[in-house]
């Protein structure tokens, strides 16, 4: 099945960096959650650390199976992955305030970590597919944005997701421009769509959840209210500054272990690692990323053919977003969505949606120049 | 070509050239945009990371140290005060206060309903102050808890396991004898600082050290560590002050005040060997415990404070300075029976006319003409040197706050009837303890001694820190003229003598009556009602234990020392002696006073 060629041109390098993402992970949710005030260590890291074994067999499940039959059958699991999500609107376990997990009783897992996944293969078949010119025009664009991404975001939202469902609609966009747009229509989409901001604006302000709004709040002004919902931000912040240049050294932090910082071991987990290893781990840190982002470019603009292409542009956008916002809401340039660092936070789903993404964009790299029997 | 293009062609090559040409030619534009906007965003994101680690590298920094340092105040317990028996005169008492954190309260009702009953409040109060201090981390619930709340508050806490309620100990300073001895011990202000008294003449050592001592803290500000408490606590005072007998006197010019509806009265009890301060009381008082009750006049201490003309107690030391330079024999007549004697500018009158009186008749009935006369053969020089060697125009160096020199003027500015007049205690101002320390001179055999108050300071664990002895400042007069000198004021409390008022079972004591016109701050002259009655003395006359002295001054209806000061001195002494268990024979007069050494 795997023919010696394809073996040659794996690309152990994507797997090796991201693999090094993962354990500076473990370290770092160790260090978040180690105990300071007579707790016990908690025991995060280790799931964490069982989670890269399962994730490296699910890395190499995928790996092994050719991209275009992961692609041929992206619209079954795209209609799958609707499925769990409406599954988990009404039988979802509850945590942290939104209901997002499914509970398998051996285990419990977030579809919507899974469903970007559905969401770019089927969406990459759906574009390779295309008889057309690859321009697409408006009927396309509300066909293809109903089916893709409003039905899915709809329910992601009612979760609430916020998070995921700004990932996807950034790597849905980022698609379908790639694919090609008419001009006219993404003049008029922006023209639209600056007119309706007060309107539009308004709708969406009250559709958003209490704890939304004061996010967008604590992101325009952070100081409003320092305690209550601008905490997070200016918490992130100290303690991003605090690391200074060389860092405080592992397990030296303070902002985390001493729970200054929310949400230390999940999303706000890259402070935790800024702190201790500073700017310079920081750039290292920065320089992996850059790596699977160029890496994935790469990929996509060599694969074989088109459906390679958009599956490596989809994963490549999907992990270039999540670093991007996570950094970015960090740093108090984002609003606070929730969206975890990939490799690094803590989250079994979202670690095993990641090697899983990894793995399509590794397998489509090294089938680029096998033939096709 | 690139237009309809089916991409999925099994089997055939694609290489990037082909890529480019044959897929999707202007997506690869579309596709170089979108990777820029991208790479431009991490860009943006990385020139973020920069201001933030590198520029604002400082002020963040600052941040989080303010955050994670916290300083632990480590305060310090107040030393105690106890007397020469240990008997606690001042200590702390620990009192439960009782906070909520209530950021952490669940059910605001729930948690009022069961508390408030307890603590005495509202439930609907005790809600309501939850609900509007719903973001804060602590709020007093109630503060210094009667032992029976705090009991209960903590029950009703470990049977429900309440963690958003906690205790909190916090001393006070507590005076377990009230009004007792409070002119000594003094008084602190709400912060447990010495204000008054021994309290803050002595503040350094029971203070302790508030102890900063940098502890980290998470954010629940649970703290990282506790910080030792070792050595900061206040070191503990143990007074010459004898409670008991503290007590007895007290109580007598207390009774004294209100028999003779004086404006004040001040007695001092000394141990005339050592200088050790016995007991010392004053009447105003006041309760150190609610010191805000009181107006300051009650507060002062007027046995060091307030001065008065001593009036005929000054005699015995014109007698003394005589005996000790021999001027006079004890049997020297002198003819007093005028009844007046002439001075420059005026003439001194006796209060009761006498016929002709001998030395020691003279201080006996306190003859103003004869101790005129003696104080005049004396001459200024000499009186002055002897008056100021008694001790007098200088502190006696006494370990309490507000003590002063009186008033003694040098020879040269006296005038020509001031001599005589000092000889009778006028023209003179002194403090009550200064008269009752030179007195103790002639008790011990000529010493000075220095009083003192505090007999040692140990620390709160045991061990000596500093202890006082007794100090000798210099020798005033002759063995031998203090003890004819106690032989002369024995007799003042004998058949004849002006203080037979003050005479205890069997001539014990010695002392002398003093009765002193004040000067009417009004006219600058002496007041014709207001007198300051005093009488001090010593007991057991031939090997004093203890001096006394009792000033009363503005008493109604009597002014005579012998009427007022000297039965209060007599019910004082007569107390202490039941006390201190002493046989009420002539003969076994041995009196012992609790020794601190022991």
């Amino acid at each position: 099945m795997v023919d010696r060629r394809i073996l040659k041109n794996f690309d152990w390098s994507l797997l090796f960096v991201a693999l090094v993402l993962s354990l500076i992970g473990v370290m770092t949710i160790y260090s978040a959650t180690r105990p300071v005030v007579d707790v016990e260590q908690q025991s995060f890291y280790l799931k964490q650390f069982y989670w890269i074994g399962i994730s490296l067999i699910c890395f190499f499940l995928i790996v092994s199976i050719d991209y275009r039959w992961i692609a041929r059958s992206g619209y079954i699991f795209f209609g799958f992955g609707i499925v769990l999500l409406i599954i988990v609107l009404m039988a979802g376990r509850r945590g942290l305030g939104a209901q997002r997990w499914l509970d398998l009783g051996f285990l419990s897992f977030q579809p919507s970590e899974f469903f970007k996944i559905f969401f770019i293969m089927a969406f990459s078949r759906y574009l390779s597919d295309m008889k057309q010119e690859a321009i697409l025009g408006l009927k396309d664009l509300l066909k293809m944005g109903f089916i893709f991404f409003i039905i899915p975001a709809v329910l992601i939202l009612k979760q609430p997701n916020l998070g995921t469902v700004m990932i996807l609609l950034f790597v849905f966009v980022s698609m379908i421009m790639t694919a090609g747009v008419r001009k006219k229509i993404v003049v008029m989409t922006i023209i639209i769509g600056l007119i309706s901001v007060p309107f539009v604006g308004n709708v969406l302000w009250g559709g958003l959840k209490e704890y939304q709004k004061n996010r967008i709040v604590a992101f325009v002004n952070p100081n409003v209210d320092p305690r209550g919902v601008g905490y997070n931000i200016n918490q992130s912040k100290v303690s991003i500054g605090s690391g200074g240049f060389f860092g405080k050294g592992y397990l030296k932090g303070t902002q985390g272990a001493l729970r200054f910082l929310p949400e230390r071991h999940t999303d706000f987990i890259f402070p935790v690692f800024a702190e201790e290893w500073g700017f310079a781990g920081s750039i290292v840190l920065f320089i992996m990323y850059l790596f699977i982002v160029l890496r994935g470019f790469d990929t996509a603009r060599r694969a074989r053919d088109l459906t390679g292409s958009f599956l490596a542009m989809g994963v490549t956008f999907m992990f270039s977003f999540y670093f991007i916002i996570n950094i970015g809401m960090t740093l108090g340039m984002v609003p606070v969505v929730g969206v975890p660092l990939p490799f690094i936070s803590y989250g079994g789903t979202a670690l095993l949606s990641n090697f899983i993404a990894l793995g399509i964009l590794t397998n489509v790299r090294m089938r680029r120049f096998a033939l096709f029997y | 070509m690139r237009n309809k293009r089916k991409i999925l062609i099994e089997g055939k090559k694609l290489w990037d050239e082909d890529f480019e040409g044959i897929q999707l030619a202007k997506s690869k534009k579309r596709f170089i945009i979108i990777r820029t906007i991208i790479f431009f965003c991490f860009f943006v994101v990385f020139v973020r990371l920069i201001v933030l680690m590198v520029f604002d590298h400082e002020m963040l920094s600052q941040k989080a140290e303010k955050q994670y340092q916290s300083t632990k105040i480590l305060k310090a317990k107040r030393g105690s005060i106890w007397d020469r028996e240990m008997r606690p005169l001042a200590v702390n008492i620990e009192t439960d206060s009782l906070y909520a954190v209530p950021s952490q309260i669940g059910d605001t009702k729930k948690l009022s309903s069961q508390l408030a009953p307890l603590i005495n409040v509202s439930v609907e109060k005790l809600n309501e102050k939850f609900l509007s201090k719903k973001d804060k981390s602590f709020i007093w619930l109630a503060r210094r808890m009667d032992e029976e709340t705090s009991q209960k508050v903590d029950k009703l806490k470990n049977d429900l396991k309440l963690k958003e309620i906690d205790f909190l100990t916090e001393t006070k300073r507590f005076y377990p004898n009230g009004h007792v001895a409070a002119h000594i011990i003094g008084y602190t202000n709400i912060d447990n600082e010495g204000l008054n008294g021994i309290e803050l003449k002595y503040d350094k050592y029971i203070k302790g050290k508030v102890k900063k001592v940098d502890i980290g803290k998470d954010a629940r500000g649970n703290s990282l560590s506790e910080g030792t408490e070792d050595n900061v606590h206040g070191d503990n005072l143990i007074l010459t002050i004898d409670g008991n007998i503290q007590n007895i006197v007290e109580r007598e010019i207390e009774n004294a005040v209100e028999t003779w509806e004086a404006e004040a009265a001040v007695a001092i009890m000394m141990d005339p060997n050592t200088g050790e301060i016995i007991a010392m009381a004053n009447r105003p008082t006041y309760d150190p415990n609610a010191v805000g009750d009181s107006d300051a006049d009650k507060r002062r201490n007027r046995a060091i404070t307030d001065v008065y003309e001593p009036g005929s107690t000054f005699k015995a030391f014109v007698a003394s300075a005589a005996i000790e330079e021999k001027i006079v024999s004890l049997n020297e007549k002198f003819d007093v029976s005028r009844g007046f004697i002439k001075i420059p500018g005026g003439i001194i009158r006796e209060d009761h006319r006498h016929g002709v009186l001998t030395f020691t008749e003279v201080i006996q009935k306190s003859s103003n003409v004869g101790a005129a006369t003696i104080g005049i053969r004396l001459g200024k020089e000499r009186f002055y040197n002897y008056v100021k060697k008694f001790g007098f125009g200088d502190k006696t160096g006494v370990d309490l706050i507000g003590e002063v020199r009186g008033l003694l003027r040098d020879p040269q500015h006296w005038s020509g009837r001031s001599l005589p007049s000092m000889a009778i205690g006028q023209e003179i101002a002194v403090t009550p303890l200064q008269v009752l320390r030179a007195y103790s001179a002639i008790a011990n055999g000529g010493k000075l001694m220095k009083p003192y108050i505090v007999s040692e300071i140990i620390s709160q664990s045991g061990e000596s820190v500093k202890k006082f002895s007794p100090e000798m400042e210099k020798k005033v007069i002759s063995e031998n003229t203090a003890r004819t000198m106690r032989g002369i004021l024995k007799t003042v409390v004998e058949e004849g003598g002006t203080a037979q008022r003050a005479s205890i079972m069997g001539n014990l004591a010695a002392g002398k009556t003093g009765t002193a016109q004040m000067i009417d701050p009004k006219t600058g002259r002496y007041s014709k009602d207001n007198y300051v009655s005093s009488f001090v003395g010593f007991v057991p006359a031939d090997n004093p234990k203890f001096a006394l002295i009792v000033v009363v001054y503005k008493p109604r209806g009597a002014r005579y020392g012998g009427v007022v000061a000297a039965p209060v001195f007599k019910k004082i002494v007569e107390n202490t002696l039941v006390y201190l268990n002493v046989p009420m024979e002539k003969e076994q007069n041995y009196v012992y006073l609790v020794s601190n050494s022991n």
